[in-house]
């Protein structure tokens, strides 16, 4: 490895930083660069939707650490504007440009924005970033009207968990029949229990018909023909990609990033995927192409995708994850793993325990607060679904020819 | 919240902060050698991990979903 060499790295949440820390883990010391937009350093990005805008934690408490020394360059606050794959550099806003011999690409994900919205009034927000837990925190703040969430996935869930653990009152609107319903019936029943026992009030199958908007009042009017005066409200319908700033680079940005097995860029040689944005085929299941956003797969996804960069091309392996992931509401783990979202049918393998199948196959499970089930059922999936055999070295044998290489073409 | 400094030369020191913990036991999957969850839904774990099971507990640091654990001294891998 040349020292004149560089990995830059786009997105400075937790993929860009597990990256960045696997990269030094496997002994890489050229120049490492780590872009990212947002103001701060890495940070826990769940707890936007619990303690950060509950008010228990502060920003600070929540900022993540590396376990070896990264030595990166931090350019915070700059956002990635283009990419040019064929020069190798990453445009950055006014006329700079930064070449990098290798590149990560871990911008996640941004908010979908619900049409018709009114997106510009200060008590309309979204949650992803902690700027946006404390947006939140100055509407409710401003009026003691009952806070308003549209979208009842995981994230509406545990919004509307943090705002009943506030003592305010919330709302949930969704389409679906019923809060998680992705997760089958057992688990949108439990939730609906939940909380409707600690006094959330639920309007499904229902959505917005107006935006009542004047200097005092603000408002929701259902087309379950419900009327609610809200002192803010969150959209959390689910997200898109932010690849906005890879037009014209020649990937494949239809649904985030589409990557290899192995987690390169689809055609390229020296870019890699990581996190909320990478779409790639997880051959443990089959060989479509799917993102995954949760955490832990942004933790694994970078630490794979940083070591089939060093690995290079030809020899790196595919990244063929167990998903898992875990939410919490008010003291209930909710825990998945494999991946529910294939499933055709659902059936009930244990109490609380929802099984996923798809043509006859467990593809994934649920657990309603059951931590020993779900570390039981997940070893189950594996031994269900083995991780197909690779003959390449295995990571720790990797080493950083890919990149020489690549410098020296 | 977690971090392993470098440079100490002191014994590797795991401690999981309780406030925090919310018994979820992905650190036992991370790191079967280190912590356990018992069927009385306590957490146990070892106070010092050895050097070999280094890379276990950071692992497990890295993946909890409370960012409970943390991990000083010793050095990485
Ligand atoms: C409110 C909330 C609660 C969640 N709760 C859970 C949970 O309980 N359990 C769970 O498993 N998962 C949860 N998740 C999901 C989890 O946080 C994500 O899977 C994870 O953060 C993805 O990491 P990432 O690094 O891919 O993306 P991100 O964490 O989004 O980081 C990407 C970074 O890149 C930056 N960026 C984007 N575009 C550019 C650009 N052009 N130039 C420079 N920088 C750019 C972004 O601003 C951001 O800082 C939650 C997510 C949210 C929003
Ligand atoms: S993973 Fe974290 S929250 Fe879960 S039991 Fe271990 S220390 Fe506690």
């Amino acid at each position: 490895m040349s020292d004149g060499d560089r990995i830059v790295i786009v997105g400075a949440g937790v993929a860009g930083l597990r990256a960045a820390e696997r990269l030094r883990e496997l002994g890489f010391d050229g120049e490492l660069v780590i872009i990212g937009d947002e103001a701060r350093k890495p940070y826990h990005r769940p707890s936007v939707s619990k303690q950060l805008v509950m008010g228990t934690a502060r920003p600070s408490d929540m900022t993540l650490h590396a376990y070896t020394d990264l030595d990166a360059r931090w350019r915070l606050g700059t956002r990635a504007t283009h990419l040019d794959t064929a020069e190798r550099v990453v445009h950055l806003p006014g006329v700079e440009q930064l070449w990098y011999d290798g590149l990560v690409i871990a911008t996640g994900v941004v908010p979908r924005h619900l049409p018709g919205a009114m997106r510009h009034d200060p008590r309309v927000r979204v949650l992803r970033t902690v700027d946006d837990a404390l947006a939140v925190r100055r509407a409710l703040a401003a009026s003691t009207r009952p806070a308003v969430v549209i979208g009842t996935g995981l994230i509406g869930c545990e919004f509307a968990a943090s705002m009943r653990q506030l003592g305010r009152d919330v709302t949930l609107v969704g389409h679906a029949r019923a809060p998680l319903y992705r997760f089958g019936p057992a688990i949108a029943d439990s939730v609906s229990r939940l909380l409707a026992g600690h006094r959330a009030k639920l309007a499904m199958k229902s959505e917005i018909r107006h935006w009542i908007s004047t200097k005092e009042t603000f408002g929701l009017h259902l087309t379950n023909n419900q009327l609610v005066v809200a002192s803010c409200v969150v959209l959390a319908i689910g997200s898109v990609p932010a690849v906005d700033w890879l037009r014209g680079s020649g990937l494949d940005i239809s649904d985030g990033v589409l990557c290899e097995p192995t987690l390169f860029a689809e055609g390229a040689d020296d870019v890699v995927v990581a996190g909320d944005t990478a779409r790639w085929p997880n051959l443990r299941f089959d060989e479509v192409p799917r993102r995954v956003e949760h955490w832990l797969n942004a933790v694994e996804s970078a630490r794979a995708a940083a070591e089939s960069l060093l690995a290079g091309r030809a020899a790196a392996t595919p990244f063929t994850p167990l998903p898992r992931a875990w939410s919490s509401l008010y003291d209930v783990r909710l825990q998945m793993a494999g991946l529910p979202a294939l499933a055709e049918d659902t059936v009930q393998l244990d109490r609380d325990v929802t099984g996923f199948v798809r043509a006859g196959e467990l593809v994934g499970v649920c657990t309603w607060d059951r931590p020993h089930a779900m570390m039981r059922w997940t070893a189950e999936l594996e031994r269900r679904l083995p991780a197909p055999a690779t003959t390449p070295a295995p990571a720790h044998a990797a080493s950083t020819a890919g990149i020489t290489r690549l410098a020296t073409v | 919240m977690s971090r392993l400094r470098r440079k100490s030369r002191t014994r590797a020191r795991l401690s999981v902060d309780n406030e925090r913990c919310e018994l979820f036991g992905i650190c036992e999957w991370e790191a079967p050698a280190l912590f356990e969850l018992g069927r009385d839904g306590r957490l146990r774990y070892r106070r010092q991990p050895a050097a070999g099971e280094l890379t276990q507990a950071a692992a497990a640091a890295r993946c909890c979903p409370m960012q409970a654990i943390e991990l000083r001294g010793g050095d990485d891998e």
